[in-house]
């Protein structure tokens, strides 16, 4: 607004001004809006759109074949009062969570801090190391490491040579999940490549004046390379949190989409998607997704709250 | 999911849209001439399906347009499809889902087209009344086939083991695997995989005891004593080493090639009839059918005969003649006939089977002979089952005979709690 339409002060000026006012705005701002068109049409039609049908469908009776009925809170209240499949699903996820977050992250900072000593080949070993990453997900690898943890797969093979006779560690209830956390350990890639670039930032002289003063490998990364990497922690335990909540192919591909042996890998997803999918309970389904939405907000609020406890802004 | 749409009409279509979209209007793909079908199989399926549909192109002029996925994928998508009021014209339907299809409209009553555009005059009246549902005819039956144990005679003979006859028991089953427990094939090959998670061996079994898995109604056709019974029974077997350990019979997840018949776990495994054909396909070792065992010598009616799938017209279809022409063509035609085998099972009518006897390979003849010479092993067919058996099976039968087999429930708890579930289940859906 211009200092000549504010020194008038009318009222009724005030409201003929106001169609020039929307005209320049529109006018300012138009192009952008009109950059932002593509992605705005489809987080509309595509994000939104199903998130509010979803969040409906949760409160009715929907089997797809016949239109939805109202039920109410019933599908929430079935849940937590009378499910023993949702709470053994939700303790597989949390399990899983729990494990393959801190191991995956340790071992992904283990070998950042190995590649960070400036070794020839640096980007070669990059990409190698971030490849399972790429991979991971796929159902090929899937399929891969069932035959590399069955009966008479690869690992059983190589424990054979040192006297050990390995289970079938997929199709046995005791290991079946930690076969699953070890392959999502090893799609360590991607916080992998940010640990790297957070270790690059630490300036060096500060690892030299602590050698100087005498302090220990161990006691340098205690007291300096942890701290100042607390933000990256932080950032990718918040990341590989929400993917884990996530996780759905291996479990599904190793299972063949059942969660067994005995429901020990059936991922909260993969009961989700068998009432959806398999069972035809589609407004079940939904209250579960809405759920999950909740428990992985709670996690992250949590995370987030907790955070200014233990991450270092500051210089 | 594979679809097969040659390039001509795939230029077509995406020019008709990109047409439609600039006028304005939605595309008319529904109209005649062109039919879209669904169904669920392999390769093997797949190709002898196509052949029939490029027969009826070139004898009618009808395109029909096919996709197939496998059985796990098919039912989402095609629920998906139906719900977006977009199903196909021509839909695979299976026993099980027949009812629930019918009655919520999702597939149309065929009554109308009988004798006109659907010739049925030498159709088996069984499996016409297999694909009935409240005396209006909803699915034509692609085949009859029977509940089979499949039997790798190779291993049999590798063992010194007689390979099981229509009158094996499940007492000499205990024998058996104790002769091929001692013989030690292929390193400790088991003479059975373990049963106690199949579905219709269970069924067989409670048929041969004059129960059923499931009533008329709609209810659970047996009690917690006859499943305490089942899970005993696989238990001892287990403990004998006459079945295979819980920890391989977990890595059968559903595909051939997980199963304890194809990784060489097991000799024999409970199947149906038609997949002697998919299974062969996969294994060197030969291959046979036989029955599943008697409770006895000489106690039958287990089995029967069963329609293995249907054709169904959706009803949304705006072209509900046509396909059931092509229908009609479907199970008619000697030259189609020529090409499907019985893969899909036996073919119903009467001169289709014999136009086409001359014509089948070995293992098509063996499945023939089979389902054609069921005797005194052949019962009634059962009323089809209720719309939580899928969830029955899959959620409570497999998970509970995994924790029977790793001892984490005894056969005596997981009884009782079968029944209670089971019935929480049906009462739910």
């Amino acid at each position: 607004m211009t200092a000549r339409s504010l020194q008038s002060g009318a009222p009724a000026r005030e409201r003929a001004a106001t169609p020039s006012t929307w005209s320049r705005i529109w006018q300012n701002d138009a192009p952008g809006y009109l950059f932002l068109l593509p992605w705005l049409i489809g987080f509309i039609g595509l994000t939104v759109g199903p998130m509010v049908t979803s969040l409906y469908l949760s409160f009715t009776d929907f089997d797809l074949l016949t239109s939805p009925d109202w039920v109410g809170a019933d599908n929430y209240i079935r849940m937590f009062t009378n499910d023993a499949k949702f709470w053994t699903s939700m303790r597989v996820t949390m399990f899983f969570v729990i494990f393959s977050v801190p191991l995956k992250l340790a071992f992904a900072l283990a070998v950042a801090m190995l590649l960070n000593r400036g070794i020839r080949g640096l980007p070669l070993y990059r990409a190698l190391f971030y490849l399972p990453s790429l991979l991971g997900a796929s159902v090929a690898i899937a399929i891969l490491w069932r035959q590399i943890f069955a009966g008479d797969g690869l690992v059983n093979k190589l424990l054979l040579l040192v006297g050990i006779e390995g289970p079938s560690w997929i199709s046995n209830p005791q290991y079946s999940l930690w076969t699953l956390i070890v392959l999502s350990i090893w799609q360590f890639g991607s916080p992998m490549i940010i640990f790297l670039a957070g270790l690059r930032q630490i300036p060096t002289d500060m690892y030299e004046a602590a050698s100087l003063d005498g302090a220990s490998k161990w006691r340098q990364f205690v007291k300096i390379t942890l701290p100042l990497l607390t933000p990256v922690v932080f950032f990718n335990a918040i990341i590989q949190t929400i993917e884990a909540f996530k996780s759905f192919t291996p479990a599904f591909i190793i299972s063949g989409g059942t969660g067994n042996p005995i429901n020990s890998t059936l991922f909260y997803t993969l009961y989700l998607y068998q009432e959806a999918f398999a069972f035809f309970r589609m407004g079940y389904a939904s209250a579960l997704a809405w759920v999950l939405l909740a428990v992985v907000g709670v996690f992250t609020a949590f995370s987030f709250f907790t955070s200014k406890y233990w991450v270092h802004y500051d210089e | 999911m594979t679809i097969r749409i040659d390039r001509r009409h795939f230029l077509m279509g995406s020019s008709a849209l990109i047409a439609a979209g600039a006028a304005g209007i939605s595309p008319a793909f529904a109209q005649a001439e062109r039919l879209r079908m669904l169904f669920w199989g392999g390769q093997a399926r797949a190709d002898r399906t196509y052949a029939v549909t490029d027969l009826y192109q070139a004898a009618k002029g009808t395109d029909v347009e096919g996709e197939f996925l496998a059985w796990n994928d098919y039912w989402p998508k095609l629920a998906t499809q139906t719900a977006g009021g977009n199903a196909p014209d021509i839909i695979q339907m299976d026993y099980r889902y027949i009812v629930e299809y019918a009655q919520r409209n999702a597939i149309a009553p065929l009554d109308e087209f009988v004798g006109g555009a659907l010739k049925l005059d030498d159709f088996d009246a069984d499996q016409l009344e297999g694909g009935k549902v409240d005396g209006s005819l909803y699915g034509i039956s692609l085949g009859a086939n029977s509940v089979a144990l499949m039997v790798n005679t190779t291993a049999f003979e590798e063992a010194g083991v007689a390979a099981p006859t229509r009158d094996l028991t499940y007492d000499e089953i205990m024998a058996m695997g104790e002769a091929f427990n001692s013989a030690n094939v292929r390193g400790g090959m088991k003479v059975i995989m373990d049963g106690s998670g199949s579905e219709p061996m269970l069924d067989n079994w409670l048929r041969q005891k004059g129960l059923a898995l499931y009533t008329a109604d709609g209810k659970l056709g047996f009690d917690a004593d006859a499943m305490t019974e089942w899970f005993q029974l696989w238990s001892q077997m287990r403990e004998a080493g006459v079945c295979v350990s819980a920890e391989d019979q977990a890595l059968d997840t559903g595909p051939h090639e997980t199963t304890m018949l194809v990784l060489g776990k097991a000799a024999m495994m409970p199947s149906n009839s038609n997949q002697l054909v998919g299974f062969q396909a996969v294994m060197q070792d030969d291959i046979t059918i036989s029955s599943y065992p008697r409770l006895a010598a000489g106690v039958g009616g287990g089995h029967y005969r069963k329609p293995s799938m249907f054709f169904s017209v959706a009803g949304s279809s705006a072209n509900k003649e046509a396909a059931a022409e092509f229908l009609s063509f479907f199970v008619n035609d000697p030259e189609a006939a020529a090409v499907l085998g019985v893969e899909r099972g036996i073919p119903c009518s009467a001169a289709v089977r014999d136009a086409i006897a001359p014509t089948l390979s070995e293992q098509d003849q063996i499945a023939l002979n089979f389902v054609a010479n069921l005797g005194d092993l052949l019962g009634p067919l059962p009323p089809s089952p209720p719309a939580a058996a899928g969830e029955i099976d899959i959620s409570l039968l497999r998970t509970l005979s995994q924790e029977v087999g790793f001892g984490a429930r005894s056969p005596e708890d997981a009884g009782p709690y079968f029944v209670t579930e089971a019935t929480a289940i049906l009462n739910r859906a």
